[in-house]
């Protein structure tokens, strides 16, 4: 037997190490080692962003998968999952909100199996996030807790003038004028972003108005019901609030009532969370209130936020194994959504008197009843087209042009006329 | 059978590979073509093959993950239906005009401050540099503060002045991102038109005020027409630049308000990122390519006529 040389020895190792990569298709060190990636929103609740940070890291240790979590702006969601998905690359999982899955719906993997698991032990999933979430029978995507649009008050100041606690948004124009005598206006922005919609929705819907039929086709957005709507936006911007509401960004508001100016803004509670962490000298005078109703009842929007799963993901399964560990362990789930202090509240229906909301007496107007929960675009279902028309902010536009001069009519014809467009696709 | 005649040919002398890489080399058809190549690739890599995606793009109703299919023109036709996009034409001109007319001005006249003598003039031409230094989203988040409703003296100024009530709402806001692009643009024609100023002879101006020029008639007749390749380069980037801007205005207002500040690489942004329409996107994005085109043709023909 001759003797084995160095470069035999190589040669041969090599090679064989070689076939046995080509003939599993996987790597040497991929294959030993799991690492799966989150992308996940900055969430207006910070302290959340921390416990699942520490989450994150309980599951590395319990279950031997790295877990890289990155942060990204609500704001830039849109175009940073447009750039995934075009590139086919980028993370595992990605937080997603309101009718994101239905966007994306052929990039998504089927989640039903992590839903059906979640669903026999909590409940079903709400209404709201199961109509966002399950496209076209398939659950693209993982609830996992929602914020809904309450009204955010200075108590102090409410007291002091002896103002009433509107229940209608025309009790709102009553107390806005006399908020904004005493140098706090009414804070609801008109600009481009999403707290707009999130407002604009609930007056529209209370004035019985709609932006697209139960059918998903139909603009209805040119009717007398739009028109109302806009006039109650008219008085308010000029009775009620500040010019500076048509260039606010989603912080906005949460800054206005937080710094002292603003007497009421229309926002989840994470104003109230955020002056309650930084100790501001508001946080004590804050409130919360149902949303004001309409004719046409009372109405909030209602933002639920997902899970899902890429398909360009090699980790499809790890992946799953992480919503199942942050979603299905009921104490984890329980500490999480503890984190947020009532601002992202769980979205499964055995879980609605959930023990976040006995944390502070303030959270009480969490739990109005007679309050109907929607998405943007109701009554019309869940789609890529409604989410289009969201992303588009064609109703805070249309609003926009009307409060500074032109006439009703023609706003409400050049937004008919926007969603038209993106309806015929 | 015949027996041909056998030659014995000579053999050549085996030449190493690196000789004869060598000898390539050393021929001027190889030479140029491997200096050339890196950067060659770097261009086909990173502008030709982006480009012609969204030459493509742009001539499809591609979206965000989903089979695309040719449609020729009708993106482009279609835009025009959009008033969002007919309202971003308008800011473009807006916006790039007041900007770059503003920016000449101003360049033109601290470029001939600058150009006597002043005490501490090296520290205030590194000063001068400044906006130009600082990342454009770093800087323009300063302005953000600077314009934001809650805490900005700017603001309170234009609300105690009346130039904020609702009617001046848009033309404060394109006001404001025209400022902005002015401070960050105004040290590109400083610098340069002083690199102008700087080359024409000193003899000239003193021929000039020999024969009774005043300081007017030396800039029109002596400055200006020595100046005009310089300014005629500096133009034409600083327009190219100037309708391609998006760090100013998606920083400062997102388009808005009622996307009055809206440019073309702002909407390009939203309607094919954000609203997954990547084929209308493109077109928006391509609009004034060809009108840019002749711009620049235009522009250098004219400087090369100045030139020589």
């Amino acid at each position: 037997m001759s003797a084995i040389t160095r470069r035999h020895f190589l040669t041969t190792t090599t090679g064989a190490g070689l076939a046995g990569v080509l003939a599993t298709g996987i790597p040497p060190a991929r294959g030993q080692q799991r690492e799966i990636s989150y992308l996940c929103w900055n969430n207006f609740a910070p302290l959340m962003d921390k416990k699942l940070a520490e989450i994150g890291q309980r599951f590395t240790k319990d279950t031997g998968i790295k877990l890289k979590i990155d942060h990204i702006a609500a704001a830039q969601q849109a175009a940073k999952y447009a750039s995934e998905v075009q590139s086919q690359a980028g993370h595992d999982l990605v937080e997603m909100r309101m009718h994101f899955p239905w966007l994306y719906e052929g990039q998504l993997i089927d989640l039903g199996d992590v839903v059906a698991d979640l669903e026999k032990k909590y409940g079903k999933v709400l209404s709201s996030a199961a109509e966002t979430a399950r496209v076209h029978g398939t659950w693209r995507a993982v609830p996992q807790y929602h914020a809904m649009f309450v009204a955010t008050y200075r108590e102090d100041l409410f007291k002091k003038a002896g103002l009433k606690i509107p229940d209608t948004w025309e009790d709102l124009y009553t107390v806005g004028k006399e908020l904004k005598k005493m140098g706090n206006p009414v804070g609801i922005p008109i600009s481009q972003n999403y707290d707009s919609i999130s407002t604009a929705g609930p007056v529209l819907w209370s004035f019985g108005g709609m932006e697209i039929d139960k059918d998903g086709k139909t603009v209805r957005i040119n009717t007398p019901q739009t028109a109302l709507m806009i006039e109650w936006y008219k008085k308010m911007f000029r009775d009620c609030m500040e010019p500076e509401v048509l260039s606010w960004d989603d912080a906005s508001n949460n800054q206005a009532i937080q710094q002292g100016k603003a007497g009421w803004i229309h926002n989840p509670v994470s104003a109230y969370i955020v002056a309650k962490q930084m100790k501001l000298p508001t946080a004590d005078t804050i409130n919360h209130h149902r949303t004001p109703g309409g004719p046409a009842g009372r109405h909030e929007t209602d933002v639920p936020r997902h899970i899902a799963i890429w398909k360009f993901s090699k980790n499809a399964e790890p992946a799953k194994e992480f919503i199942r560990y942050l979603l299905g362990k009921r104490e984890v789930y329980d500490e999480y959504i503890m984190s947020a202090d009532a601002f992202n509240l769980p979205v499964y229906e055995k879980l609605q008197d959930h023990p976040v909301l006995k944390t502070d007496p303030k959270y009480a107007g969490l739990k109005a009843e007679g309050v109907q929960y929607h998405c943007y675009g109701w009554p019309a279902p869940p789609s890529d087209k409604v989410q289009l028309i969201t992303n588009s902010f064609i109703m805070p536009n249309m609003i926009a042009k009307a409060v500074t001069g032109t006439p009703t009519k023609d706003a409400i014809v050049w937004a008919e006329n926007e969603m038209k467009k993106i309806v015929a696709g | 059978m015949a027996i041909g005649r056998v030659g014995v040919a000579a053999v050549p002398a085996r030449v190493s590979l690196r000789a004869r890489v060598g000898n390539l080399l050393d021929r001027e058809e190889w030479l140029g073509p491997v200096f050339v190549s890196p950067a060659l690739f770097l261009l086909l890599l990173l502008v030709a093959y982006p480009f012609c995606m969204a030459l493509y793009f742009s001539v499809s109703n591609a979206f965000i993950g989903r089979p695309s299919h040719f449609i020729g023109i009708r993106n482009f036709v279609n835009l025009w239906g959009s008033d969002a996009f007919r309202q971003t034409f308008q800011n473009a001109f807006v916006f790039t005009g007041a900007a770059v007319g503003f920016k000449l001005v101003l360049g033109l006249s601290l470029a001939m401050i600058l150009n006597q003598p002043l005490w501490f003039k090296r520290l205030i031409r590194g000063a001068v540099l400044l906006p130009w230094v600082i990342p454009t989203a770093l800087s323009t988040l300063g302005w953000w503060w600077m314009f934001n409703s809650l805490y900005s003296v700017v603001n309170w100024t234009g609300l105690a002045l009346g130039l904020m009530d609702p009617p001046g709402q848009r033309y404060y806001a394109m006001t404001a991102v025209v400022v902005v692009n002015i401070w960050r643009g105004l040290p590109f024609f400083v610098i340069t038109i002083l690199a102008g100023l700087v080359s024409i002879p000193r003899e000239l101006y003193e021929a000039a005020e020999a024969d009774g020029a005043g300081p007017i008639a030396r800039f029109w007749h002596v400055t200006l027409p020595l100046l005009k390749p310089v300014l005629g380069i500096v133009v034409l980037f600083s327009t190219i630049f100037t309708f391609s801007d998006f760090n100013i205005v998606y920083v400062l207002t997102h388009g808005g308000p009622i996307n009055s500040t809206h440019l073309f690489a702002t909407l390009a942004r939203q309607v094919g990122l954000e609203t997954g329409r990547i084929g209308e996107g493109a077109a928006i994005s391509l609009y004034l390519f060809p009108v840019l085109m002749i711009v620049v043709w235009a522009q250098l023909r004219f400087v090369r006529k100045q030139a020589y």
